[in-house]
């Protein structure tokens, strides 16, 4: 299958080589993204905040060592990514735009054999799980191909990671819901995850996970039961669960 | 068209040009400033994703219809055709083209629009979005007014990806995904006020928006603050 048309298929579809059949996992995304986006490695972290977070996998020593500098430093790619909220390429870690940007950073990644980092969040909108790191042993930028990549694989963890918090078992069919990135009908689902958020005062994230279980639960697609919050037809109470309003 | 403050319109875009703007505030004031200079009903701004896909960025009403016009064109529709050949599509007659695109040929008619253009936004060889201009009446812009227009494409390509020495698709990446995200916040943002507040989302963006000028906020900034609950508008 050829990306084409449909990226967001595709790199489902990839993904699932690496599984092999098993559910997904972020390591299969990282594994698929380094071979994808010609990188010589990848690391997925959870963030919630920029000084704080976890890196739940890394391809191989490097790439979890970058996330530590990071870490340890406060400054990088990936902490820049998180608080701008998109991607960060930094494709030589030698040039003085990087130097300047991430003076501790950059000289210890770039001493390190490091030359070339990526740092792609996952997110949706004000929900914010952390990033997807690429790094090069060599300089270089990535092409537009590879940028497309890489984002639709930092799409694909996130989606993850977002079934993952529901206790989900995740394969390709339950994850399309996002695949189609901002279409008509994902303006319906960032607005109900705004509602649901002040019906049920909780986070964004939850929220949004809490649309999807409904969802799930009654076998309709999200952007079919986003409509009905914005439309006032549906809304979620605390205790008693989601309640229908009206019917047409 | 109102050619007097057509000056006026470059010189407070220009001024909005300053650090720390807020881009997706920065295209709505295009959009808004557009319809009424253009003197055109609605008008909206796509912008290109990585993936090549279409993406409302921003337009001069907020009414869910209108963005859900400007986002089913992620398939078809004048902005596509404008993105593919970067060149300024006429639709004088939106009845007309139900076949070549049933579904945006539906949804603006019921929209109560006849007519549209889209122009390209064009940074060198490289196409980044579209701008979309839709009227009540059938036939095309003269073509005085769609040069206008183009200038302020221009405009709002310029202010997207200003002060920044360009690295080519490198820069363009982060800031339009950025952009794009922002627009995500700000969606979400106005679901909490419409709920919170009872308000429609048309009601909701006005709300937030005021909110932004008012706490001399960045409008996404305000938005990501309302959507976390560290803020209220």
């Amino acid at each position: 299958m050829e990306r084409g048309d449909d990226r967001g298929a595709w790199i489902w579809t990839r993904v699932g080589l690496e599984s092999r059949g098993a559910p997904f996992t972020v390591a299969h995304i990282c594994d698929a993204a380094v071979a994808e986006a010609h990188v010589d490695g990848a690391a997925v972290t959870l963030m919630s905040a920029a000084t704080v977070w976890e890196t739940l996998y890394a391809t191989d020593k490097p790439a979890a060592r970058i996330e530590g500098w990071q870490l340890d430093f406060g400054e990088g790619p990936t902490v820049d990514a998180y608080q701008r909220g998109g991607p960060v390429l930094a494709p030589d870690l030698d040039s003085l735009e990087s130097i300047t940007r991430w003076p501790v950073f950059a000289t210890q990644a770039s001493g390190e054999g490091v030359k070339a980092a990526f740092a792609f969040p996952m997110q949706v909108g004000a929900i914010r799980l952390g990033a997807l790191n690429l790094y090069r042993l060599a300089p270089g930028p990535l092409d537009g191909d590879q940028i497309a990549d890489a984002l639709a694989f930092a799409d694909a963890a996130c989606v993850l990671l977002l079934a993952d918090a529901e206790g989900e078992r995740t394969g390709a069919a339950d994850l399309t819901w996002y695949r189609d990135g901002q279409s008509t009908s994902q303006i319906h689902v960032h607005q109900a995850t705004g509602m649901v958020l002040v019906q049920l005062n909780v986070s964004a994230e939850s929220a949004l996970a809490r649309l999807r279980a409904y969802a799930f639960a009654h076998n309709r697609p999200l952007a079919e039961v986003a409509r009905d919050v914005v439309d006032r037809k549906l809304r979620f109470r605390p205790d008693t669960g989601p309640e229908v309003v009206a019917d047409d | 068209m109102r050619e007097q403050g057509l000056a006026e319109v470059f010189v407070e875009l220009a001024d909005t040009l300053v650090d720390e703007f807020d881009v997706i505030d920065f295209l709505h004031q295009v959009t808004i400033r557009c319809a009424e200079v253009l003197e055109v009903a609605a008008v909206g701004i796509l912008l290109a994703d990585q993936r090549g896909a279409l993406q409302v960025a921003a337009a001069s009403s907020e009414q869910t219809r209108i963005l859900e016009l400007l986002q089913l064109q992620t398939n078809q529709g004048p902005c596509p055709e404008s993105f593919q050949t970067a060149r300024a599509i006429a639709v004088p007659d939106i009845a007309a083209e139900a076949e070549r695109w049933p579904r945006f040929s539906d949804e603006a008619l019921a929209a109560g629009f006849q007519g549209s253009h889209a122009l390209p936004m064009r940074l060198r060889s490289t196409v980044i979005g579209a701008l979309n201009l839709f009227m009540r009446q059938t036939g095309r812009l003269p073509d005085e007014t769609l040069r206008i227009g183009q200038a302020l494409a221009d405009v709002a390509t310029i202010g997207l990806l200003q002060a920044r020495s360009i690295r080519h698709h490198e820069v363009l990446a982060e800031q339009l995904q950025t952009a794009l995200n922002s627009r995500v916040i700000i969606e979400q943002a106005k679901g909490v006020l419409a709920e919170r507040y009872m308000l429609n989302m048309d009601e909701a963006f006005i709300r937030l928006r005021a909110g932004a000028r008012g706490q001399n906020t960045r409008l996404s900034d305000l938005a990501r603050g309302v959507v976390a609950g560290t803020v209220d508008v």
